[in-house]
């Protein structure tokens, strides 16, 4: 291994890990900063509902796909998004797996579920750029980070495919680039729309918090008549 | 708020809307600020984009965006630094504060199934909510809002009737009640006081349905309650709830409020309306940072009491013709207010058929948010209203149930505009038809009769 290889899958991780756990610090003291609104009034609805139990219902809602309409019509949708995710989870996994525990990726069986995770991941962020582009509704609400930010991404599940074997005996290349990259994004991601994960707990605490004293989360699907709509 | 450098002169309103947004930013709503993904899964929960296929400025996403823009341009990091990146904006025109007007109060309900339908949990309607207050401080609002809320502020109720009005209506139908009961006692109470309920209503009752409160207080008689209207402070309803204006909210509030403790009432009971149910019994405490000493409840949970209690008997065989019920977003997606009225109805009538989707999933009648108020943007409304339309047309009822108001208007509204055939009722209505009179002996009340906390 060059010593640049090692620099980049040590030292400059390290850093830029340091450098977005100290700019998330600082964005959720800001956010925290800002007053909570309370609610002084008796809860209202059926009287088995509570804040703790809308809170609840409120976080485990990512895992819930039958919860909402939105997640309930489209399960196909629902499927590329935890796709999609776990191929964040297996390409973060092997930014610390390669320079800290390379001896898992002596198993041909892990080598394998990390490109199957990334590679898929990668093939659901080239669909979700064609959505992104093509999709009246997705274009229209479009900034230039959210093109970047997922173009980034679906490059970055590509570079971890190439590097999750470790193999640097012919080439460094494609190690070093997914390093680079990987660094670059631990530094761009708490600026951009990917940080969103930041705000997830507090957002949902706090819409949990209010509906599940009000009685409306968990929420009481009735279906009787179905609808065309 | 940092200085914005720019060559462009902001407008006097403009720079007040900017420097109140600062003041009214609180986490939750700075939370839904910054959360979206700009995902898209709330596209297709909005009635507003059902009913307008390809037009993308109606997605709750692209309406939230609107006052996103300003958020990351003045109070977040990388809008301030690179705004083109993330599509921050400013505001510097009154023209722009108008367009910003348009989609607020025009292209929104504030009937939050978007909020329910997004994975990060943004309440888009609570920021909107937030949005009009700003405008309406600077005086950007559509013509009715400001109407309204003028009544409600002087006169003290938002549709303007005046105090001898209201004792008048009440005089008259206590003593058709009296007479229709052939009992001096069967009377509607006015500011009574230990009263065990305290009646609030609609202005709207008094004005064009007054059946409403004649309804409620036969209910009331027959059940042998203890209750009285007030005077003043009656309006249960709340135009800062549709203006965004806490301090009108609070103002409202606070009013009936000080009203039921002044009369030392046990209970405020509110009649069937969503945004005055919403206001009165979920915001406004919040608003006019106020608490109180008596309970409140929904009248649809009184009626039912009474019935499970047995202090008042119902033959459902009075009505027959196919209902469907539709849930006022107010009560349910804000109040947690949809299995109640389904329990009462299924004892009052033989035939009820639910719509899909319901309860706090079900869509908005598009008359919510003040829309009623807001005459210049009715086509919209009204082409919105096909979702609604059709949702009752699939259930084939007769006739649709619904605890509030603006429903009512609303959907008649739709009715007649996509010829439905269908008539509008009210709980209250559906239960005083149902109700089995008892002759009662012509001999005074107790003074307290107890009632359920």
């Amino acid at each position: 291994m060059s010593q640049f290889l090692h620099f980049a899958e040590h030292t400059l991780q390290e850093v830029a890990l340091v450098f977005m756990a100290l700019v998330y610090i600082t964005r959720i003291r800001w956010l925290l900063k800002f007053k909570a609104g309370k609610e002084r009034q008796a809860s209202t609805g059926p009287g088995n509902t509570t804040p703790r139990k809308g809170i609840i219902y409120s976080w485990a809602n990512i895992a819930m796909p039958w919860a909402m309409e939105s997640s309930r019509k489209k399960p196909f949708f629902y499927f590329q998004f935890v796709i999609f995710h776990l191929g964040v989870v297996a390409a973060i996994g092997l930014s610390f797996i390669i320079p800290y525990a390379p001896d898992l990726l002596g198993s041909q069986m892990f080598v394998t579920i990390m490109r199957v995770m990334t590679g898929a991941a990668c093939l659901v962020g080239l669909a979700r750029i064609v959505r992104r582009i093509s999709n009246i509704y997705i274009r229209a609400i479009s900034s230039p980070d959210d093109y970047f930010s997922l173009i980034l991404l679906t490059v970055w599940f590509f570079l971890a495919f190439l590097a999750a074997p470790n193999n640097y005996a012919n080439t460094e290349t494609h190690l070093l680039v997914y390093f680079i990259l990987t660094a670059f994004f631990l530094a761009y991601v708490p600026f951009s729309k990917i940080s969103h994960y930041l705000y997830y707990p507090f957002t949902r605490y706090y819409l949990g918090k209010t509906l599940g004293h009000r009685g409306v989360f968990p929420i009481k699907h009735g279906t009787t008549v179905r609808s065309k709509i | 708020m940092e200085e914005i450098v720019s060559n462009q002169q902001r407008s006097y309103k403009a720079q007040k809307v900017l420097e109140r947004i600062e003041k009214k930013l609180n986490r939750q709503i700075v939370g839904s600020l910054a959360a979206c993904v700009h995902c898209g899964m709330c596209t297709e929960s909005c009635h507003y984009v059902l009913a307008n296929p390809g037009d993308p400025t109606y997605a709750p996403a692209y309406k939230a965006d609107k006052i996103r823009k300003l958020f990351k341009r003045h109070f977040d990091w990388t809008g301030s630094v690179l705004p083109g990146w993330v599509g921050a904006r400013s505001v510097f025109t009154d023209e722009d504060l108008e367009d910003l007007k348009d989609t607020v109060f025009g292209k929104c309900t504030n009937c939050r199934r978007c909020t329910i339908n997004c994975p990060m949990g943004v309440d888009y309607a609570t920021f909107n909510r937030m949005m009009r207050g700003v405008l309406v401080s600077v005086g950007v609002m559509p013509e009715g809002v400001a109407v309204v809320s003028k009544d409600q502020w002087e006169i003290g109720n938002q549709m303007g009737v005046l105090k001898e009005d209201y004792i008048d209506t009440l005089e008259w139908l206590a003593e058709e009640l009296e007479e229709e009961m052939g009992d001096q006692n069967a009377t509607i109470p006015i500011d009574k006081e230990n009263a065990d309920i305290v009646y609030s209503i609609n202005p709207r009752e008094v004005k064009y349905d007054p059946r409403t409160i004649s309804d409620a207080a036969k209910i009331f008689y027959q059940a042998g309650a203890n209750w009285t209207m007030p005077s003043e402070g009656w309006d249960m309803t709340n135009f800062g709830l549709f203006s965004g204006d806490d301090d009108l909210g609070g103002a409202v509030a606070r009013r009936l409020y000080e009203k039921v403790s002044e009369l030392k009432g046990k209970k405020l009971v509110i009649s069937e309306c969503g945004h005055g149910y919403r206001s009165t019994r979920c915001e406004g405490q919040n608003w006019g940072q106020w608490d109180i000493d008596f309970v409140m409840e929904s009248s649809v949970i009184t009626m039912l009491n009474y019935i499970k209690e047995g202090r008042i008997k119902v033959d459902k065989s009075r009505n027959t013709t196919p209902v469907t019920f539709h849930d006022s977003c107010n009560n349910a997606r804000s109040c947690g207010l949809f299995e109640e009225p389904r329990e009462l109805l299924n004892l009052v009538v033989t035939d009820f058929r639910e719509m899909y989707p319901n309860r706090s999933e079900n869509y908005c009648c598009t008359g919510g948010g003040g829309a009623m108020s807001m005459s210049e943007y009715t086509p919209r409304r009204l082409k919105s209203a096909k979702i609604k339309a059709d949702q009752l047309a699939e259930t084939g009822a007769s006739i649709v149930v619904t605890s509030c108001h603006n429903c009512v208007d609303g959907l008649s509204d739709l009715i007649k505009h996509y010829k439905l055939g269908m008539q509008v009722t009210q709980l209250v209505n559906l239960v005083a038809n149902a109700l089995v009179i008892e002759k009662k002996a012509a001999v005074p009340l107790p003074s307290s009769c107890p009632e359920n906390g």
